[in-house]
């Protein structure tokens, strides 16, 4: 792996954001009559338990120049086949949600790098399916696990600060760290995100890549809705847009683009720690939920438009047009 | 790199003998499709009456109005709003929060509320090209939020009857099959006689060429999003007059009602190609399926997983037949 470079928009964003918001949150008890408490740590790490597979999930296929808007919906079926087949024993849950959500990458792997359909536009008519699956099999109720024992494991204060699940959630960014540094995957990936037909000319496997990507991003995103459903003792066949909305806005904080050939695990773990942050401190300071909700929806919809490719053109045509009105009122003022 | 259009590599280009044979084979599975969908709606019990027909083109309808607006964006290359249901949510709620000034001024308010609103998202697809599925997700949430803060998470209701007369039945058909079929009208004009039109279908087709031969880009499609704001909030003014009060959960399911509608007509999502009449087609389409899922005993999430296969298996058929006109 290169060293990182603070001036590259990758390393600067996830630093940046994680340095403001830490400070944030350090800094709460002056501006709110909240206090800190290693309690307040923990929390932040259960939100980030909650939202790292997501965001991972949804980072991954980023790399490679595609989005994979079925995240949320692999994370309710997940969830829902973890509570209701895993009453008898956890595992069995946890490995019908695994392959569940292994099932779906591979369509999607198919669909995506086999037949060249573009991501979007089959992961939302997946999206849509896997909803109203996950209703179907609940009959649109929220389905209680009754094992409490799990219940409690999972959420059980681990070394103060930290659970079993955010530390399964560290521990899956560390490996995926892992693996695209060590191994030639991770250049690949972003080889293919970057330009594919180059990557493809170059001798990378493209399809298998892809493939191997969604498969990896359903089987993520399984996951965090297992280890949600287990934390919460239930399963809720619609769980709305929010942990879509966070989980995009931790990846693109995280130093992902949207064009794609951009990021890693490293900044994204940042990026979704920056957001989880976030989410701690709107706790803490007891603000309404609908502000939180425009906070979020605007964060996000600043970051899409600063990371959209038009908008440097558009300025400076703006910019441009000014400064030509400045010049031509100046040169009439002159005469 | 554009997550909406599809990559072409040197191996998607098929053999000529291959491209005849994709052909047939997609034709075929549209055909079959079809004939399983009249066959199954022929054996379904009470789906042949007339007040079941009814029943589906008043669904349809709501939902049909909504898709018009979805065509335009989707034509206009911006793909697709994931904002529909709480702009439709939003603008039910001042449709309704306005009766008092009378059915007109209120139906105004709510014309200018759903245009702004969706407009506002469109200018910045429009001039600065940023992705409108991410946008209109954070525009969801934004929107839903205002409308939460706003009414303070209570329903509203009208001090006024003026909107009761939307729910009129002129002839024994309810007032909004003659809106949608006079819309569909109305746009399919739009789309393919007005020099709008014209360059919306080119800015969707290739938004680099469009912008090299001098079209007005951003405008076009900020102008497109405005019209699609207007006709969701037809949808609303429609929506909340049968509900006869408004809360954030107004808009139901009609996001992805209205992009199972207009990818069910055939629309490309990638831009370019689509009419207002498909869109209708696939209003009906989607109607008629729902409607026979409900008479066979089928829960909502059942309906639900239907239209996004639905719209997985248009989505798959469109782009191997396009592929193939490109090769």
């Amino acid at each position: 792996m290169s060293r990182p470079d603070l001036r590259r928009p990758e390393t600067a964003l996830p630093a940046v954001a994680l340095a403001i918001t830490l400070i944030g949150f350090a800094l709460v008890p002056t501006y709110s009559d909240a206090t800190l408490s290693s309690f307040d740590v923990q929390s932040a790490l259960q939100i980030l338990a909650r939202l790292g597979p997501l965001a991972l999930a949804l980072g991954l296929t980023m790399i490679v120049g595609e989005f994979d808007l079925s995240v949320v919906g692999t994370y309710a079926l997940g969830g829902m086949l973890t509570v209701q087949l895993g009453q008898e024993h956890v595992a069995y849950g946890v490995l019908a949600a695994l392959l569940a959500g292994a099932a779906i990458g591979l369509l999607h792997g198919g669909l995506i790098g086999g037949l060249k359909l573009p991501s979007m536009p089959v992961t939302l008519a997946t999206y849509i399916a896997l909803l109203g699956l996950t209703s179907a099999l609940s009959g649109g109720l929220t389905k209680s696990y009754t094992n409490a024992e799990v219940t409690l494991w999972v959420d059980r204060t681990v070394m103060t600060y930290f659970s079993p699940r955010s530390l399964i959630t560290i521990g899956l960014f560390l490996m995926a760290a892992v693996l695209l540094g060590a191994t030639r995957w991770g250049r690949e990936l972003r080889a293919v995100g970057g330009d594919r037909r180059a990557a493809r000319a170059a001798g990378v496997n493209v399809d298998r890549l892809l493939v191997g990507t969604f498969v990896a991003s359903g089987m993520l995103s399984a996951l965090g809705g297992a280890l949600l459903s287990l934390s919460l003792g239930s399963a809720n066949p619609d769980p709305g847009v929010q942990p879509l909305i966070l989980a995009a806005a931790g990846a693109l904080l995280g130093g992902m683009s949207l064009a794609g050939g951009r990021g890693g695990p490293i900044g994204l773990l940042a990026g979704i720690s920056a957001v989880a942050l976030l989410a701690q401190i709107a706790t803490l300071t007891a603000l309404p939920g609908y502000v939180t909700q425009l906070f979020y929806a605007g964060l996000l919809a600043i970051i899409v438009a600063v990371d959209a490719p038009d908008l440097h053109h558009t300025l400076t045509r703006i910019r441009t047009r000014i400064r030509t009105q400045d010049v031509r009122s100046r040169a009439v003022h002159e005469s | 790199m554009n997550v909406l259009t599809a990559h072409r590599g040197p191996t998607t280009v098929p053999h000529v003998t291959r491209r005849s044979a994709t052909d047939l084979v997609t034709s075929a599975l549209v055909i079959g499709a079809v004939v399983a969908v009249v066959v199954i709606g022929l054996s379904t019990p009470r789906f042949m009456t007339l007040d079941n027909a009814k029943a589906i083109i008043t669904s349809a309808s709501l939902v049909g109005i909504a898709a018009l607006g979805l065509t335009l964006i989707m034509v206009g290359g911006s793909a697709v709003s994931l904002a529909i249901s709480p702009t439709v949510a939003a603008v039910g709620m001042v449709f309704l929060s306005t009766q008092s000034l009378g059915l007109l001024p209120a139906l105004a308010v709510a014309l200018v509320a759903g245009a702004l609103l969706t407009g506002l998202q469109g200018a910045i697809v429009g001039y600065a090209a940023a992705n409108p599925v991410v946008l209109t997700i954070a525009a969801s949430f934004a929107i839903s939020g205002l409308a939460t803060g706003i009414s303070g998470g209570t329903s509203v209701s009208p001090d006024g009857t003026g909107y009761d007369l939307l729910n009129a039945t002129p002839g024994g058909i309810p007032l909004c099959v003659y809106v949608l079929v006079a819309l569909t009208a109305l746009v399919e004009w739009v789309l393919r006689c007005t020099a709008f039109g014209r360059s919306l279908y080119l800015v969707g087709e290739n938004r680099p060429a469009a912008r090299a031969a001098g079209l007005l880009v951003g405008r076009t499609t900020t102008v497109a999003w405005l019209a699609a704001g207007a006709l969701f909030a037809v949808t609303a003014a429609f929506t909340a007059a049968f509900n006869t009060s408004a809360n954030v959960n107004l808009g139901g399911t009609l996001t992805f009602d209205a992009i199972a509608a207009v990818l069910a007509g055939g629309t490309a999502i990638a831009g370019g190609r689509g009419s207002a009449v498909r869109t209708l087609a696939g209003a009906l389409l989607i109607a008629a399926v729902s409607d026979i899922l409900l008479l066979r005993g089928y829960s909502t999430g059942v309906q639900v997983m239907v239209k996004g296969l639905i719209v997985l298996f248009v989505v798959v058929i469109v782009h191997l037949r396009t592929k193939e006109r490109h090769a």
